[in-house]
């Protein structure tokens, strides 16, 4: 079963051009990349089950991970990195621009596992009560009002159920309430599946970058310099954001053209046991005894010169752009008559000739 | 130093112009990076919000003399609003549509009316109320995606589709969907409802897409959700193969609509009337990538044909 799927590997590897290849190494190095830093954030959790109660009023980001709560504001622009980077490169589709962002902070102030279960809960209590609420038929400003309502009811709820103080006042309560509007617009327009992987989607993206914010390398760059962390992230997004090729996501939706001209180029399959194909192009079938009728072949100077107008495409270089050059014409050639102006005129001037008026054409009229 | 600047990461190396003949097949794709890019490049801001407020875009195209929906009136406030009477000012079938809307949100249809009762295509009744209900939901920007928070509802009489346009599909509108460089058509194809997709023509809701060639005007090529097919499921009409009748016409409209409203990139949406022939509906300032799919073809490797250097 392994073997198969090596072998499948070993195959697609070797049919690959460079041009699939050098993005694919690429991203595997970033993703490993990532991988390392959600490792070492991972390692860097002291307790992954710590109320914020028994901390004894110590911020959650400093007792778990030694992140001052002054550092918070110094890891958003590696959040917003990652989600550049989630976007653009890989063409994950998450609920708002940087939803996840925000929901990872709120995660690093709630707690590795306490948080998504808390946004988690909030934003499942608005999912399931926002088809009643549009049936009320209110403004989408009344609804968005009564799910930020909804959502601090939910929060406070926890608190007195857990018995505890969650540390949530830069909880982003609204960005819940707008995940769960576009969760529900979503569901409309392209069904619970899309809606359903939309929301995974910002929910591992939102993890990922809590990770990556408290890893070790995160850690020790806020510590060395507060200007460093936002300096170099904002150069990095910079240079990644001129990327203009062609996203991870779309390679695979964009897959089946690729696959269906490779397929139409390859000639048909050959029946059981017949080794070549020799019906087209191979000397032994060509009719023999009728001799191939030649067409005479006449020089370009001598055919028949192209029409004004007409675009003349006799070689592949002449498809490039600015090769177009229209037939240029020749010229009438007017030959020179020292005669014709000894010629009758008559009619010269456009108007007719006075009545009563002697016109001589010819010696007869004399 | 500024211009050292600007050489160091934009302007590197002087490249030759892409060519369509020495791309390779990943480099005809057009992504949907490049295409913000293009959007970027070509299309103002203005120029967008024009192209996304459909009666200024109406606006816009009429004074350029291209051939559009009718309209039966616009509301854009609540004394309008007051002032309205469906009853009295609505004609026997109509189209309400939110100026601001998005992928056909908030788009009402009525085929029929008996008394003071309209009908939907589905059949069920739509009562005075309903009507001034909706509008009412779309002026106060219920349909108008996040940043609008009031709207104008456009209300056009409904289109009837030409007969043998019409005669492809079981319910709904098809409509052609023709993506321009400047004034040079670059691709077009033709939605067409299904049951599955309730009589909209949205790919994501099964609807088909079929590709056009732009010399022929017929179709080449129909897919549904990345399935190719010959015959349209629902009625068994051969797609391949079928002229859209008036090709001429459609691609001179969709080449004149990006101008007038100051787009360089722009997807026009097109309806065949069963009177007026081609109308414009809408023009996109951010079309779709999918239509590349449909086609077979990469958008990239047109728009170079054309010209396009991609800088």
């Amino acid at each position: 079963m392994f073997s198969d799927l090596i072998s499948k590997i070993r195959d697609i590897r070797a049919r690959a051009t460079p041009q699939v290849k050098r993005p694919f190494y690429i991203g595997l190095a970033v993703g490993l990349a990532i991988a390392v830093l959600v490792g070492l954030g991972l390692r860097n959790t002291e307790s992954f089950f710590a109320m914020p109660s028994e901390l004894e009023g110590i911020a959650t980001s400093q007792a778990i991970w030694g992140l001052k709560p002054s550092n918070l504001l110094m890891v958003l622009p590696l959040g917003a990195f990652l989600v550049v980077l989630a976007r653009s490169f890989v063409g994950l589709k998450a609920f708002g621009l940087f939803t996840p962002m925000l929901v990872a902070l709120a995660f690093l102030q709630i707690g590795p596992v306490m948080g998504p279960i808390v946004l988690g809960s909030s934003v499942l209590v608005g999912m399931i009560v926002a088809p009643t609420l549009l049936k009320l038929r209110m403004t989408r400003v009344g609804f968005l009002g009564v799910l930020i309502s909804l959502i601090v009811l939910v929060l406070v709820a926890l608190q007195m159920i857990l018995d505890t103080q969650l540390q949530v006042d830069a909880f982003p309560v609204v960005v819940c309430a707008l995940v769960v509007e576009r969760w529900w617009r979503q569901w409309e327009k392209d069904g619970p599946v899309d809606a359903a992987r939309m929301a995974f989607n910002t929910f591992i993206i939102s993890v990922v970058i809590q990770f990556v914010m408290v890893s070790n390398i995160a850690l020790l760059l806020i510590e060395a310099s507060p200007l460093l962390m936002p300096g170099a992230t904002a150069v990095a997004i910079a240079i990644l954001g001129r990327y203009r090729g062609l996203r991870l996501t779309e390679i695979g939706r964009f897959a089946p053209i690729w696959l269906e001209r490779r397929r139409s180029s390859q000639p048909d399959e050959l029946p059981e046991g017949v080794l070549e194909d020799r019906r087209k192009t191979a000397p032994d079938t060509a009719p023999i005894g009728e001799p191939a009728r030649k067409k005479p072949k006449i020089a370009a100077s001598e055919r028949a010169p192209p029409l004004d107008g007409i675009w003349v495409i006799s070689s592949p270089e002449d498809l490039r752009p600015f090769r177009r050059r229209r037939v240029p014409q020749t010229e009438l050639q007017r030959q020179p008559d020292s005669e014709a102006q000894f010629e009758a005129r008559i009619g010269a001037s456009g108007k007719p000739p006075i009545h009563n008026a002697w016109i001589i054409k010819s010696e007869e009229d004399v | 130093m500024l211009m050292d600047f600007g050489k160091m990461f934009g302007r590197r190396k002087q490249k030759a112009p892409l060519s369509p003949l020495t791309m390779t097949p990943f480099e005809e794709i057009l992504g949907i990076n490049m295409r913000n890019a293009l959007i970027a490049k070509y299309n103002p801001r203005i120029a967008i919000e024009r192209a996304r407020d459909k009666v200024a875009a109406k606006v816009a195209l009429e004074a350029a003399g291209i051939a559009c929906t009718g309209t039966v009136a616009v509301i854009d406030d609540h004394q309008k609003l007051n002032a309205f009477k469906p009853t009295r000012d609505m004609p026997d079938s109509w189209a309400i549509k939110p100026a601001r809307g998005s992928q056909g949100d908030g788009i009402l249809l009525a085929v029929r009316r008996e008394g003071d009762v309209w009908y939907k295509g589905s059949g069920t009744p739509l009562t005075e109320q309903d009507v001034m209900h909706h509008i009412q939901k779309v002026v106060d920007g219920g349909f108008s995606g996040d940043t609008a928070s009031e709207d104008a509802a456009l209300i056009e009489p409904l289109i009837i589709a030409d007969p043998t346009l019409a005669d492809l599909v079981p319910e709904g509108l098809p409509d052609l969907r023709v993506i321009c460089l400047h004034d040079e058509p670059l691709m077009a194809m033709l939605r067409l409802p299904t049951n599955e997709s309730d009589g909209k023509a949205n790919l994501h809701q099964r609807a088909i897409g079929a590709g056009i060639s732009l010399e022929t005007g017929r179709i080449i090529r129909a897919l549904v959700l990345g399935e190719p097919i010959t015959h349209h499921p629902d009625t068994g009409a051969k797609l391949i193969g079928y002229e859209v009748p008036g090709w001429d016409r459609v691609l001179e409209l969709a080449s004149k609509c990006g101008p007038a409203i100051g787009l360089g990139y722009s997807g026009s949406d097109i309806v065949l009337d069963k009177n007026e022939g081609p109308l414009i509906i809408e023009v996109n300032a951010h079309p779709g990538i999918e239509i590349q799919n449909i086609c077979q073809l990469g958008l990239k490797a047109q728009m170079a044909a054309v010209g396009e250097d991609f800088r």
